[in-house]
């Protein structure tokens, strides 16, 4: 790249003559900003995935190989391998010894800043693979799981990703998530509830137009007796406003959601989360 | 639908790309003249959440602030002004509501005009309320004739230019972002983005030359600007900044087809992949960045656009009251300010220099600002021009050679990557090479990997 200027780039012939009228030699752009990614990386060099995670990881096999499956994401183990441990395991251990464990090391690294979103992603989609498998063999219903989630995305808006987040991370964890989708109107959601009978409700948000909605919910869930804890995400929310109406729980990160649910089926009630979701469930 | 395609460079040297000036200037009505050596500010404010309660409340409430703005131009003594409505959902889907809000502002400008001699352009971009799952899909539903419709409405009443954010390919690129996946990324932005963009832009044409308006431009919102909201800031660790870079050149690509059907430009605000398509094409451009538009969002490009655009946008501010006065009034002095600044240094004949400067500032904070400054947008652009025939083509191109561009600045030294950055980088790129150079190869294999991402559906694209 000799003789090239590096930027002010240079596909030869074209750019040739370009000469910038300010000189980028003069500028030490260290004194304009600083890449702090790059610098926290490198305190984080010497740290190694696998070995963090041993201590939750399996030993033995089926299992180990199921787990690591998952920890990399490589849905087509993960499938075939269940396939396999499906002979001669009943459905609840290769969940509990083999995918759990994975995708728990894989949430763990992710929590900790070590890991990425997309690593915990490809994890979810190995896990999901080979659980929807084991519900096709045994029937949906017989896999075990923590407890039910309600989800939607408030009437009039479509802004999703929030929401597809959160309950990646809940699917994850093995919870039983009822997406209801987006531009879902109140009593749609109040019906899902009555009729799912959920440990929590979310709702997400991104518009100061739609999320008007969510006091509308919290309204009629009370009027039917319901007090759940309900989880109001979305870039247009903010804690200020989901404190104005009863059950109303702000969450800022989709990866709080397994908390949020882990608490509410402890019974913890939505006045004492919002009170304490910094402690229980950190953004 | 036949569109023209861009085989060659409007521009022959980067060095002629600048703020305030395209190559094909844009005259619009009430006296704004667009990329013909002036920076004009635009302001665009949200309505107040209630005010779409009744057509009438509305109405008023548009009233109340577009004529805030007047005011406010004349006390700062601006020349120009750009008032952008950016639709909300209520806005579009009643087209009566288009009209009547459209139709007030239209003649507070042209008072205001007339009566002070301020020049004034009120932009309607009508809000892309389709879906996917609707039936009827995108092209046939109920949404999608009243959008058009809306067109018409706000076109009737004599808004100076016509925009929007189609949002064709987005559930493919939802789906690909958040697992790192280019290939996706690349299908959603460049092959259904393209698609959607050929189908729509025709028609939004004939509507805006049957009124005699201007129609404008689009923007990858619904994809570039979702990566780079989840890539968000240099701590956060969802989607990798290389990642939103390759998004962005592949949007550039994609964003072009407004034009090669018939768009005028000045194009839509958000699209920060402009200054590849002002390179190519030569239509001037609205802008934003962080220095103009924190009030709406937030990214790591705090100046850069600042470089070539020739309107300058506070991208979008809900309405309330601050110290300094309505949202409406801060920003648009906000904006109008940063104009001046760019106009200062074209009446010295200095622009070149704060060219540069706003470029410099940003160039090596990210992968995304590097790829967007304005010599190596011209670069991506080149690119686009060599395969300008095939969509899928020039876009998979234009990502590698923003990757080429990171991978060179970051050999020198001069951007400093993370390990995460270069590896998610390196695999893409590796992923990007051994693509198919045939597109019906191509598609066919992506319809077939991406059958069940929720809301997907190929008859949406003609397929
Ligand atoms: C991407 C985007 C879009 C995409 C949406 C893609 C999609 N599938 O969601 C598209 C292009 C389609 C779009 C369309 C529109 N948009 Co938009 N969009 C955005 C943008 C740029 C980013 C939003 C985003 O996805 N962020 C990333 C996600 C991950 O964040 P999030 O949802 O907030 O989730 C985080 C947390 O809140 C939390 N969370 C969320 N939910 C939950 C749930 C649980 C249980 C938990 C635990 C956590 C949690 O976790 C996440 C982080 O980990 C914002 C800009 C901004 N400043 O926010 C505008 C923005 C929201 N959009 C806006 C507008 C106006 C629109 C349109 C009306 C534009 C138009 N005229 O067509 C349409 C809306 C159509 C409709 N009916 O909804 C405005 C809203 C303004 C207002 N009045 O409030 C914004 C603020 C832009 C702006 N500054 O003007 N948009």
């Amino acid at each position: 790249m000799e003789g090239r200027e590096i930027g002010w780039a240079m596909v030869e012939g074209i750019i040739a003559g370009l000469k910038p009228s300010v000189k980028e030699e003069a500028i030490d752009f260290d004194k304009i900003f600083v890449r702090y990614n790059v610098l926290e990386e490198e305190k984080k060099l010497g740290l190694k995935p696998e070995e963090l995670v041993k201590d939750i990881m399996p030993k033995d096999e089926p299992w180990k190989t199921i787990a690591y499956a998952v920890f990399k994401g490589d849905a087509k183990t993960a499938l075939e391998e269940t396939k396999k441990a499906l002979e001669k395991f009943p459905p609840k251990e290769i969940v509990d010894k083999g995918l759990a464990p994975g995708m728990h090391a894989v949430s763990k690294l992710y929590d900790d800043g070590i890991y990425y979103l997309p690593q915990v992603m490809l994890s979810a989609d190995a896990m999901s693979a080979a659980v929807q498998f084991i519900e096709q063999k045994v029937g949906a219903g017989k896999v075990e799981k923590k407890g039910k989630v309600v989800m939607h995305v408030a009437e009039g808006d479509i802004h999703d990703l929030g929401k597809n987040l959160a309950k990646v991370f809940l699917v994850a964890d093995g919870w039983e998530v009822i997406d209801l989708g987006r531009d879902v109107p109140v009593d749609e959601v109040v019906k899902a509830v009555e009729k799912h009978k959920p440990v929590m409700v979310t709702g997400t948000a991104l518009m100061t137009t739609t999320m008007t909605a969510f006091p509308k919910i919290a309204k009629k869930l009370i009027e039917k007796g319901i007090k759940i804890p309900f989880i109001c995400g979305g870039g247009a929310v903010n804690e200020d406003f989901v404190n104005t109406f009863e059950l109303g729980v702000i969450a800022k990160k989709a990866h709080q959601a397994p908390k949020f649910a882990e608490a509410a089926k402890k019974g913890i009630s939505w006045s004492d989360l919002r009170a304490k979701w910094h402690e229980i469930a950190p953004a | 639908m036949v569109v023209r395609r861009y085989t060659s460079m409007a521009y022959k040297n980067p060095d002629d790309i600048v703020f305030g000036k395209a190559v094909y200037p844009v005259y619009e009505r009430f006296g704004v003249p667009i990329g013909a050596g002036f920076v004009v500010p635009e302001i665009k404010v949200a309505p107040k959440p209630g005010s779409e309660k009744d057509l009438e409340t509305f109405v008023k409430h548009h009233k109340e602030f577009t004529e805030e703005i007047l005011k406010l131009c004349l006390q700062l003594g601006f020349n120009y002004i750009m008032i952008e409505q950016e639709h909300v959902f209520q806005q579009t889907y009643n087209p009566n509501y288009a009209y009547e809000t459209a139709h007030a502002q239209v003649e507070l400008a042209e008072k205001y005009y007339n009566e002070y001699g301020i020049g004034v352009t009120i932009r309607h971009t009508i809000g892309d309320i389709r879906k996917a799952e609707a039936e009827g899909g995108l092209r046939e539903s109920d949404l999608t004739k009243r959008m058009f419709e809306s067109f018409e409405q706000a076109a009737a009443a004599g808004v100076g230019d016509l925009a929007i954010e189609t949002l064709g390919g987005k559930e493919v690129v939802d789906y690909a972002v958040a697992r790192g996946d280019i290939k996706g990324v690349l299908f959603g932005i460049g092959v259904c983005g393209s698609e959607d963009m050929a189908w729509t832009w025709p028609q939004i044409v004939k509507i805006a030359n049957k009124y005699g308006t201007i129609p404008a431009g689009d923007t990858n919102c619904s994809g570039a600007n979702t990566v780079m909201f989840l890539a968000g800031g240099l701590m956060d660790r969802e989607v990798s900044h290389t990642m939103a870079a390759l998004a962005r050149a592949i949007a550039g690509a994609r964003s072009l087809v407004a034009v090669e059907a018939g768009a005028r430009g000045p194009l839509k605000d958000c699209g920060y992949e402009n200054p590849i398509i002002k390179a190519i094409t030569g239509v001037p451009v609205c802008i934003e960045c962080t220095s103009i538009c924190a009030c709406a969002h937030i990214d790591v490009m705090g100046n850069l656009n600042r470089a070539i655009g020739d309107v300058y946008s506070n991208e979008s501010v809900e309405y309330h009251q601050e110290f300094g006065g309505s949202t409406a009034e801060v920003w648009t002095a906000v904006t109008g300010n940063a104009a001046a600044l760019s106009n200062t240094a074209l009446q010295a004949k200095q622009e070149k220099i704060l060219r540069d400067l706003l470029t410099y500032s940003d160039m090596y904070r990210d992968p995304q600002g590097l790829i967007l400054s304005y010599p190596n947008a011209y670069r991506i652009g080149k690119v686009i021009t060599q395969y300008g025939k095939d969509p899928y083509l020039r876009a998979k191109y234009a990502a590698i050679e923003a990757g080429n561009i990171i991978l060179e600045a970051a050999e020198a030294k001069k951007l400093k990557l993370s390990r995460w950055e270069l590896e998610t980088l390196n695999k893409a790129m590796e992923t990007l090479k051994a693509l198919p150079d045939d597109a019906d190869k191509f598609i066919d294999d992506c319809l077939k990997e991406y059958a069940n991402v929720p809301y997907f559906n190929p008859k949406n694209y003609g397929w």
